[in-house]
């Protein structure tokens, strides 16, 4: 196997793995403090859940970007590329700004969630307003995703 | 990221908060006619399944321990740091002690001011202790305090000592164990306490013209004002206020200490001091992740506890109800 084709591997490998890890960690907090209001106050569930949803996004990006990644390699079906290695370069450099971004806004995303859901233990008619602070953060995992999209789609072969 | 691990804690709080009695339900309790009226509009709350179970409205003591024990027992259960329970509960062992001592070593016996199940201690080992004069099982400021105290119950009776040290040692317990959270909350609220405790304890030793020596006994130390450096016991009491312009206790210490002049009791003072350490535990409504709302919530129920005690009391002896507002404190909600 080529250096390349291995490169471009690995940048599937990266955006899945490190958009993946945010998105455990955020949905994990959320989920805490989601926990900790339905135990006390079970009625609540249909609202925490979406909130506790949010920060899953992420890892759902990385993957997106992984798949894209795996098929312009034609691994998964199809031929094979004979990558050099600065396409497969390209190819994980272009996997780094959702991988990234990924993984710290969902961390990030997931603690504005869990911040929400303690605010709905206590008005729940707030709940619009409470989605939007971490709806927020989904902007730069959404910019992310597209930058990474952006150089995946202009790279040169 | 430590903090994160406070998550479901702090959710689980929030929730609970929902629970506590908010102004409205409080001045209805005050302004209804009698106390079996006051505790029928308590009954709209989570209180009503104690309330079913009483006896008579005189009862009313036995409900606010239940509360108090359920509070304490439910937050052991699922706080992150169950040191930071331990901190608010050791105070229930040092009153218990109290009252112990005062019933061993005085005859005192008030048995209906033991608080059961409350404490870190069970209220059997702190019996032995004083009853054997055994004290190895305490901890240790306890146990320090507890000896010295039963060294000099021999040559007299003197109750104010037993206050004096045990109050002492205790808040030597909580600094201690405040010292093992990272939480300016937490360090600031013991600081105010013990400081409030001794502009009380100087205008008290005031008031009763005692000496200087005894004022220093008297003071605790570990708080942030030095109170002996500060004033002097000859000076009027508007020095004190004077003094204490550019602390964090300026925004009410004057009305606090004219108020004390004017009436010559500390109902007023001792208000505005719960209102002024529970505006400080009102910050905690801002933390999201920290021990910070559980230590709120501890103290916003023991406020809750307090306030329904005081309106009882006003009730079951008729008090008109602008004399309750009086005396009521403001509420965490």
């Amino acid at each position: 196997m080529e250096i390349g084709l291995g490169l471009g591997i690995l940048g599937a490998a990266v955006a899945t793995l490190l958009a993946g890890i945010g998105s455990a960690i955020g949905i994990g907090i959320a989920g805490q403090s989601s926990a900790g209001v339905i135990s006390e106050d079970p009625d609540k569930f249909g609202l925490t859940i979406v909130l506790t949803a949010l920060p899953g996004t992420q890892g759902i990006y990385g993957l997106i970007m992984g798949f894209l990644i795996l098929f312009r390699t034609g691994i998964m079906g199809g031929e094979i590329l004979a990558l050099t290695t600065p396409q497969g370069l390209g190819l994980l450099f272009a996997a780094l700004p959702i991988g990234f971004v990924g993984w710290y806004s969902a961390i990030y995303q997931g603690k504005a969630a869990a911040a929400s859901i303690q605010m709905i233990a206590k008005r729940p008619e707030e709940f619009g307003k409470a989605m939007i602070y971490p709806v927020m953060v989904e902007t730069y995992a959404v910019f992310a995703l597209l930058m990474s999209i952006m150089i995946f789609m202009f790279l040169p072969f | 990221m430590d903090n994160d691990r406070y998550a479901y804690a702090v959710g689980r709080i929030r929730a609970m908060e929902t629970s506590l009695l908010d102004r409205g339900k409080i001045e209805r309790m005050v302004e209804a006619s009698g106390a079996e009226e006051a505790l029928k509009v308590l009954g709209e709350s989570e209180y009503a399944e104690y309330i079913a179970s009483l006896a008579s409205v005189y009862d009313y003591e036995t409900m606010l321990d239940q509360v108090l024990h359920r509070v304490y027992r439910e937050l052991r259960r699922f706080a992150p740091d169950p040191e930071l329970v331990g901190l608010f509960a050791c105070r229930y062992d040092y009153h218990n002690l109290k009252v112990l001592f005062k019933a061993y070593k005085m005859g005192e016996e008030r048995d209906e001011l033991l608080v059961r199940d409350v404490g870190n201690i069970p209220l059997t080992v702190l019996q032995r202790a004083v009853h054997d004069d055994d004290y190895r099982s305490l901890p240790r400021a306890m146990r320090d305090a507890a000896k010295q105290i039963a060294e000099a119950l021999r040559l007299e009776a003197n109750p104010q000592l037993v206050d004096l040290l045990l109050d002492r040692a205790m808040f030597t317990e909580m600094v201690e164990i405040s010292q093992q959270f990272d939480s300016p909350f937490l360090h600031d609220y013991l600081a105010f306490q013990i400081d409030l405790l001794n502009v009380k304890t100087y205008l008290r030793v005031k008031r009763a013209n005692l000496s200087r020596e005894f004022l220093e006994q008297a003071l605790l130390p570990l708080g942030r004002l030095d109170l002996t450096k500060l004033v002097q016991l000859a000076d009027p009491p508007e020095v004190l206020a004077d003094r204490l312009l550019s602390s964090s206790y300026a925004s009410f210490m004057e009305e606090a200490i004219q108020s004390f002049q004017k009436t010559d009791t500390l109902t007023r003072f001792e208000k505005l001091v719960d209102d002024f350490l529970l505006e400080h535990v009102k910050k905690a409504k801002y933390v999201a992740f920290g021990l910070e709302p559980l230590a709120a919530f501890i103290l916003a129920k023991e406020n809750e506890v307090k306030l329904i005690r005081i309106i009882m009391v006003g009730k079951i002896n008729r008090l008109p109800v602008e004399e309750i507002k009086e005396r009521l404190r403001d509420v965490y909600v």
